[in-house]
């Protein structure tokens, strides 16, 4: 059986979703990276938005990007309500396993990737 | 000796009784229950995790004589059951609904509506709280395939399902004039599918059955996605047709991580009721050499019997009498079913937290 999150964190450490997979396997993905791989059909067509320009009234700031909370989707899938509004994504179990930036998997990736 | 028996030795003793279906012994399954022993007696429960089980019987057999050979003169064993809830992520849409099952396959006409209601029937009959839920918004059937004519009521603003042999029903055929049709894109049948589920009084069910349209489009997808379903049960006829179109369904399932309890070959075998001759007319034992091939549970046969359709147009649906062949092939498919849940529940780990 392939394996799917047991435990999601969406407030993780170093602004990272962390989610803790049914093998032990612990995946963080920091949040850019997890907005920026959004398998919506829009962002997928035209990529996600780029990084907010710098705030030209600093006084008002730049909220910084975040989940702010997120749905299982039957038993495949994560849905992330992100907060610059963007919540269209469905990140099947699979295809977020496939994104984990770990050591091991960006190796195993990279293998793969060079026997094709 | 026999008036020293001790708890531990009795366990031990049914320890090595195996379930069948989850390979591991009773004991360390938690099935044991109500351990009582006085000078010359022992009795205990044997708790299942479906009344449908098919080896009950065997169970209660081997742990009396497993016990009776410690030396104890008198055995007493009951049998209950305590259907346990599926252990994916949990719906707060159906908090009390143990177990949802999609009854799907590939191609229409292969009998899914009439292997649903049988499926609930033979569950029922077995002593366990069924649903039976009608998603084919565009073909309704339910309604004919099980009788009455009671529709829902709306009780503190939600449906009160009707029951026809003891099962509550809901379907789109309730709430349509006999010669309209629904003519619906997907949106609407993606919000009628969220309203039977959500605001349709279900109660305490242990399974809800659920007979799919045919195919892999809106509804297969809604529902999918709108509730963690237990698993879904694949119909398909012999034929070599039917079943490369029910394997697009298998796939569908797989890639939306629903597991796959099984297949039922229906229309399987003829059997002349002049002559006794056997004609397999989309040919037989198809769907359970796909099975194999793709390493899926085969639940079972049901033969093509023109009293399968002539009590289904009534609304009697044939598993109501198991002493025919009929009857009797859909409770065995049943049993079956019932067993997979099990065993799927047992695999599946606990649910996901989100924090």
């Amino acid at each position: 059986m392939q394996p799917i999150p047991a435990r999601i964190k969406l407030a993780g450490e170093n602004s990272a979703v962390v989610v803790t997979w049914s093998d032990g396997h612990v995946s963080a993905y920091a949040y850019r990276y997890l907005r920026g791989k959004c398998p919506c059909a829009t962002c997928s067509e035209s990529g996600p938005p780029a990084e907010a320009a710098p705030s030209p009234f600093p006084i008002f700031g730049v909220k910084p990007l975040a989940p702010e909370r997120a749905e299982l989707v039957g038993r495949y899938a994560l849905q992330i309500y992100w907060n610059d509004g963007h919540s269209s994504g469905i990140y099947a179990f699979d295809y977020l396993r496939d994104l984990c930036p770990c050591a091991e998997c960006s190796a195993k990736r990279e293998r793969a990737a060079n026997t094709h | 000796m026999s008036n020293k028996i001790n708890p531990q030795d009795v366990l031990r003793a049914l320890s090595v009784i195996q379930d069948p279906d989850l390979h591991r012994d009773i004991v360390s399954l938690g099935f044991i229950k109500d351990l009582a022993i006085d000078d010359h007696r022992v009795s205990f429960t044997i708790q299942l995790t479906t009344p449908a089980c098919p080896v009950k019987d065997q169970l209660a057999a081997q742990a009396k004589q497993a016990v009776q050979a410690l030396g104890v003169p008198e055995v007493n064993v009951q049998v209950t059951s305590q259907v346990a809830p599926g252990r994916g992520p949990r719906t707060p849409l159906i908090p009390l609904v143990k177990n949802t099952v999609a009854v799907a396959s590939g191609k229409g006409g292969v009998g899914k509506s009439t292997v649903a209601a049988n499926l609930a029937i033979a569950l029922n009959l077995a002593g366990a709280k069924v649903g039976l839920m009608d998603t084919d918004v565009y073909g309704p059937s339910v309604p004919v395939l099980m009788g009455g004519s009671e529709p829902p009521r709306v009780v503190e603003g939600k449906l009160e399902p009707p029951v026809e042999y003891g099962i509550k029903l809901i379907s789109m055929a309730y709430f349509l004039p006999k010669d309209e049709a629904v003519i619906w894109r997907g949106p609407m049948l993606h919000k009628t599918i969220q309203q039977f589920l959500g605001d349709v009084r279900w109660g305490e069910l242990d399974y809800l059955i659920m007979d799919l349209p045919p195919g892999t489009g809106d509804i297969q997808l809604s529902l999918s996605q709108t509730i963690p379903l237990t698993g879904a049960v694949i119909v398909s006829t012999p034929q070599d047709l039917a079943l490369t179109v029910a394997a697009k369904a298998i796939a569908m399932f797989k890639k939306l991580n629903v597991p796959i309890l099984g297949i039922v070959e229906n229309m399987s075998t003829y059997v002349c009721p002049q002559c006794g001759y056997r004609e397999e007319i989309f040919g037989h034992g198809g769907a359970r050499e796909a099975a194999n091939k793709l390493g899926i549970p085969f639940l079972g046969e049901i033969p093509l019997d023109p009293s399968i359709r002539i009590q289904s147009d009534r609304g009697k649906p044939v598993a109501l009498d198991g002493s025919t062949p009929y009857g009797k092939a859909f409770q065995d498919v049943a049993a079956a079913l019932a067993a997979q849940i099990s065993i799927v529940n047992y695999q599946t780990p606990q649910g996901i937290t989100i924090e």
